[in-house]
């Protein structure tokens, strides 16, 4: 058996393994997709405004911010991020309705 | 003496009474005519200039009626009319108001007439909507939960179906791969290239495959870009505007494994936006896109190549047969030994070094389906991997002439010529604020050493070297005019 692996090695071709690496996108931003990075930071802004200024709709659209900031998330990403944004905008709802329970009324 | 101590205060009170009733009456009459004697016992208190809208009441009072019985029973022999001595009760709230009607305005301060407002119509308070028992004032929260729950369900369809789709494309693509490559899939967490055998997932929309180990070429990276199936609001514009998933294969080569060239062939609006993009399309290849159909292939394709020998020796009869019969599937093949990826658009202006460059071949697949892709349309695909190893194999054995070498060194050493006279103020720039720098840092050594000799003589040191740069500038200036007038 030995013999028919050395045969077997001989008549390989020659060639070599290379590791993968990562693009590295601090010098090629285009690469990155943006879109998360904005949505997480609309989020907050929205869930802060939703919690100062007692908008119950400015407090919506940041819970649907981080939503959608979840769906384009990398997986290298940090969850911590997604969560504390996701959570910001659920209290934010949450306070708005514990201050003013009255329904939420359409802008037309 | 007895008779007269009784006759005494009956006849004081005779006297008295018709007093006290003039009085009484000056003081609510208000000097109008005293009022008509009804056989109402309140005669006395009517207000003739009433407003006639007032009910007046004609019954008496219960509780007046018994004061003033004696009264008229000594003096007007009237009878007491005691009407609907149960009703009286009842109405008594109405009785009063009109009692208090009756009487004149100025005896009482601060007294309104309320009673009109009893008998218009009452306005009712709607109750606040979050105290009613009913959900249907909450609609538009209703509303944001159901479009959050419907976003959820797309998330988790959509990441299935990208999922599916990605696991269709390897399990068909596998065996290929593996036959060529000895390496097949790598994340790059271990330190050593091991085979994982799986596709790496970036994203919920982009699968990523490492392949290594084969002659001619360094490594191959394969990237599944899926559309965003995940994302509704995305799912929603896709509606507006269709778009295909895309395959993208980057072979990066050694040095010995390719000739210095750049070409590339695809589809008219991808050459053209590619020309704009690439660095390396911009400078080497300046002119319009050829359409393909000189080279027999579709005329929905065109070509960018930086010589004419390079098409030919590209575009042989393999290659056009598979250009021809997956035409719609092809976005761009894109050979180039200077690649270095998109133009950057910097800042502060122009690079100061020109960017590194690989020789890499590009190839964009369009997957059928234009978004509504099935697992099935992946074997489709498998022809045109196919391609890719047999350009690979290719371009090894491919070789410029020595008029073609010639020319392609030429045309990189203006490449570089050009960015360098580009550059040129900035480097300049750049050199003179890192001698300054040196400068500064060199006088803070001086001032901040404490031993006066030595500083000293590091101040004749720096004057002497000072000193000499200065002689040999002039050196040379003198020489460049002693050039120029000889």
């Amino acid at each position: 058996m030995y013999w028919i692996t050395v045969v077997a090695h001989l008549t390989y071709p020659i060639y070599c393994l290379t590791s993968y690496k990562p693009p590295n996108t601090e010098t090629n931003p285009t690469l990155e997709d943006p879109t998360p990075d904005y949505m997480n930071l609309l989020g907050m802004i929205f869930s802060m405004c939703g919690l100062m200024l007692k908008l119950k709709w400015c407090a919506w659209i940041a819970v649907y911010c981080s939503f959608i900031s979840f769906a384009n998330s990398r997986s290298s990403e940090d969850t911590k991020q997604m969560m504390s944004s996701f959570m910001l905008s659920i209290s934010a709802v949450v306070m708005s309705y514990l201050q003013n329970p009255q329904p939420m009324s359409p802008p037309w | 003496m007895r008779h007269l101590v009784f006759l005494l205060p009956a006849l004081l009170l005779l006297l008295a009474l018709p007093d006290t009733r003039g009085r009484y009456n000056d003081d609510f009459d208000d000097g109008e005519d005293i009022a008509e004697f009804d056989d109402n016992d309140f005669a006395e208190f009517e207000d003739v200039s009433e407003d006639p809208a007032v009910d007046v009441e004609k019954e008496p009072p219960p509780r007046a009626a018994p004061s003033s019985t004696p009264i008229e029973d000594e003096e007007d022999e009237a009878t007491v009319e005691n009407e609907d001595g149960q009703d009286e009760f009842e109405d008594a709230d109405a009785q009063d108001q009109d009692m208090y009607s009756k009487y004149d305005n100025e005896e009482f301060e601060g007294h309104e007439k309320t009673n009109p407002s009893f008998k218009d119509t009452l306005i009712y308070r709607e109750v606040p909507a979050h105290l009613q028992n009913s959900w249907e004032s909450y609609y538009m929260e209703i509303l944001m939960v159901t479009g959050l729950l419907a976003y959820i369900m797309n998330y988790i369809i959509g990441k299935n179906k990208n999922s599916r789709l990605a696991q269709a494309w390897f399990n068909s693509h596998r065996e290929l791969l593996e036959s060529n490559f000895a390496l097949v899939g790598d994340d790059g967490t271990s330190k050593e290239a091991t085979s994982t055998g799986k596709l790496n997932q970036e994203n919920e929309h982009i699968y990523n495959l490492w392949c290594s180990g084969r002659v001619c070429c360094e490594g191959m990276l394969i990237q599944l870009k899926f559309l965003k199936r995940q994302d509704l609001l995305n799912v929603l514009a896709r509606m507006m505007r269709p778009v295909c998933d895309q395959v993208q294969v980057k072979v990066t080569l050694n040095d010995e494994d390719m000739d210095t060239f750049v070409f590339a062939v695809g589809s008219r609006k991808a050459m053209a936006r590619l020309q704009k993009e690439m660095q390396d399309l911009s400078e080497f290849c300046g002119d319009k896109p050829k359409s393909g159909a000189k080279y027999g292939i579709p005329e929905s394709l065109s070509i960018l190549s930086e010589m004419g020998e390079v098409t030919d020796g590209v575009m042989d009869s393999k290659m056009v047969h598979y250009l021809t019969s997956h035409a719609d599937k092809i976005e761009s093949i894109h050979f180039s030994d200077q690649f270095s990826g998109p133009k950057v658009m910097q800042e502060e202006g122009q690079p100061l070094k020109l960017p590194e460059t690989k020789k890499t071949l590009l190839f964009t697949f369009n997957v059928p389906g234009m978004g509504n892709t099935s697992p099935k349309d992946m074997d489709s695909l498998l022809p045109l991997m196919n391609m890719v190893i047999y350009s690979i194999d290719k371009l090894k054995k491919l070789r410029l002439n020595r008029e073609g070498k010639q020319k392609a060194d030429r045309n990189r050493a203006r490449v570089e010529e050009n960015f360098l006279k580009q550059t040129h103020a900035q480097r300049q720039e750049a050199a003179q604020t890192r001698r300054e720098e040196k400068k500064r840092a060199e006088k803070e050594r001086i001032m901040n050493e404490e031993d006066p000799d030595r500083q000293r003589r590091l101040e004749e040191a720096a004057q002497r070297r000072e000193q000499k740069k200065l002689e040999k500038k002039q050196m040379k200036m003198k020489q460049i005019k002693v050039k120029a007038m000889s």
